[in-house]
């Protein structure tokens, strides 16, 4: 179960003031509280949990892993943590009264809390009820929102429609966050998804702009002329985190005769492995997790 | 050296304000609530603005580096509007607990009116029901009786005096409000309130202890780098340092910090600026000067 997990994470992390706030709150949402002794909970957990990393194990990310596929809280503080608990510990999430309270916590809730609202949509039964408010989140100016909603979960992709799928993903790579986070971006690279990169790419292009290394994780095995035009013209420029990036992105679009025509012997030992990676298919949006860890050391 | 700047109206100012008080060493600021420069008409308008103070302006500080905590209150001159001030009342809850909110404020008087006076009492019993530090602001006419109205009545509430901050003082009013046990702090803001020059003097006459200097920048002619030039003011004028540091940083943390709403920790390491949170690609760089010849980023 999630909720134990979940109450695992959070026992073993807090302090002692802490746990005793949070058991008590616990008992008193088991009991049923009103909507506004809940919101006081909600924020009062900043007195007790701070923003914290949770650092977690391997371990406990595998199991997050096993418990909902596509979902992960490696993102997520401690603070967060205890919120979602707290919203996770209500014994009527199943029912249309929820679903209004849910959207009221929204109204008065600062920027933490947002967050933790928005992480917690996962996780929550009836998902469906709640696309309005997560493509909301989509057109916040607040990277951390933003990033609350479209990273590490599998919400949007399961109940996304193609438009705002189609606007978190590019988003993404508007902003720069890191795409190899967005959950079911291998399964749904439509060929609207791979034009609308395309364009941004001769968009950036025109301007005498960098590309973002996300642009290489959005095209799928469309438009093949302009994915190959794309590739080859920027082959000369890019820089060596790039060309990784770009080999991944030909197994990505099915580009095999643009792959084809390397020597992968002539290819230094990691564009070597890339390319090696990239023919086998071996190339989903993983892969590119060393890379933008690369891309983060450098800066 | 580091800066606080513990009265300032972020909302009503610019990036370039946020990067050059960067630049200037401005390491955290507390945005009080206040009014707009003009009437609110309904309690929408109280909603979102508060909703902003804790969520759209703290990510907007948080780009250039600077810790952004607020004050929530209803201000003296709209506890006039006594209806939409009750029902502003109602929905101070949702917002008085939030993380890094730090005080009750900035709340007070402006006209000493009996309106004033309820709005005025209702928020010190809040405060005091929820232990908050209160922030009071000093009305600009009667000012010292003003201020002395607002302390006795607080301390009736039972607010602990070293959990009042009364803002906006001056030299005939720093007496008082020293006396009182409260924390005093001075706006240096151009014409209306106290000139640096000013400040010098009143932090070598009375010393460093329970002394804040802040800058009030709003959307009036004010200056949000009041604090740091008021300190480099003190320096060059042979005010100790540990004097500077206590009335431009350590007062100022200490007094909020009983909100529990500030991580220390946290605000003593370096800010770490997601590049990508910054706008237009820049970078906000610590020590540089205004960019003010530069053409357009790309």
């Amino acid at each position: 179960m999630v909720n134990d997990f979940l109450n695992d994470l959070l026992t073993s992390r807090l302090s002692d003031p802490a746990r005793a706030f949070w058991e008590k709150s616990r008992s008193e949402i088991a009991e049923g509280i009103s909507e506004t002794r809940f919101a006081a909970l909600l924020a009062m957990a900043s007195r007790h949990a701070k923003r914290q990393s949770l650092d977690l194990s391997e371990e406990e990310l595998a199991r997050a892993e096993a418990l909902v596929p596509g979902w992960s809280p490696v993102a997520w503080n401690r603070l967060e943590l205890l919120r979602i608990n707290l919203l996770l510990a209500r014994p009527d999430l199943e029912t249309d009264a929820f679903a209004e309270a849910f959207e009221a916590l929204f109204r008065f809730a600062d920027e933490g809390e947002t967050c933790a609202l928005y992480r917690s949509l996962p996780l929550l039964p009836r998902g469906e009820r709640f696309v309005w408010r997560a493509a909301e989140a989509c057109r916040t100016n607040m990277l951390t929102v933003f990033e609350a909603v479209a990273l590490d979960s599998p919400y949007p992709v399961n109940h996304f429609d193609d438009t705002a799928w189609h606007q978190l993903v590019i988003k993404s790579l508007f902003l720069d966050v890191p795409l190899y986070r967005i959950s079911g971006l291998d399964d749904r690279l439509t060929p609207e998804l791979t034009r609308m990169a395309l364009d941004w790419a001769e968009e950036r292009h025109s301007a005498g702009r960098t590309y973002h290394l996300g642009l290489w994780l959005c095209l799928g095995p469309h438009h093949p002329e302009r994915v190959e035009t794309l590739l080859s013209g920027h082959w000369p420029q890019a820089d060596a985190l790039e060309r990784q990036a770009m080999l991944l992105a030909a197994g990505r679009a099915g580009q095999s005769d643009w792959l084809a025509r390397f020597e992968p012997d002539s290819l230094d030992a990691t564009l070597g492995a890339a390319w090696r990676q990239a023919t086998e298919g071996h190339c989903g949006r993983k892969t590119f997790a060393p890379l933008f860890a690369q891309l983060e050391t450098d800066q | 050296m580091k800066y606080f700047d513990p009265h300032i109206h972020m909302s009503s100012r610019t990036t370039d304000d946020y990067q050059n008080m960067a630049a200037a060493g401005i390491r955290a600021v507390i945005e009080p609530a206040f009014w707009m420069g003009q009437p609110r008409t309904n309690v929408g308008s109280f909603i979102d603005y508060f909703a902003s103070l804790v969520g759209w302006e703290r990510f907007r500080a948080s780009q250039f580096g600077i810790a952004h905590y607020c004050t929530i209150g209803i201000n003296s001159k709209e506890a006039n509007n006594e209806g939409l001030a009750r029902e502003a009342l109602e929905i101070l809850p949702n917002f008085a607990l939030k993380e890094g909110v730090v005080a009750i404020g900035e709340i007070g008087y402006d006209e000493i009116t009996p309106a004033e006076e309820y709005i005025y009492q209702a928020q010190l019993q809040f405060a005091v029901d929820h232990d908050m530090v209160v922030m009071v602001h000093s009305p600009h006419r009667d000012k010292k009786n003003g201020i002395i109205r607002s302390i006795d009545v607080a301390r009736e509430v039972g607010v602990p005096m070293h959990k009042l901050v009364i803002d906006h003082n001056n030299e005939e009013t720093v007496d008082d409000v020293l006396d009182s046990g409260a924390w005093a702090a001075f706006t240096i803001y151009p014409n209306t309130k106290m000139g640096s020059e000013r400040m010098v003097e009143v932090v070598r006459r009375y010393g460093p202890e329970r002394i804040i200097v802040d800058s009030s920048a709003d959307w009036g002619v004010s200056d949000p780098l009041s604090v740091p030039k008021t300190a480099n003011l003190m320096r060059e004028r042979g005010i100790d340092e540990k004097a500077i540091e206590l009335t431009c940083w350590g007062n100022a943390l200490e007094a909020y910090a009983q909100s529990g709403q500030i991580d220390e920790e946290e605000l003593a390491r370096e800010p770490v600026i997601d590049q990508r949170r910054s706008y237009n690609d820049n970078t906000v760089l610590r020590g540089q000067a205004p960019r003010v010849d530069d053409p357009v980023p790309n």
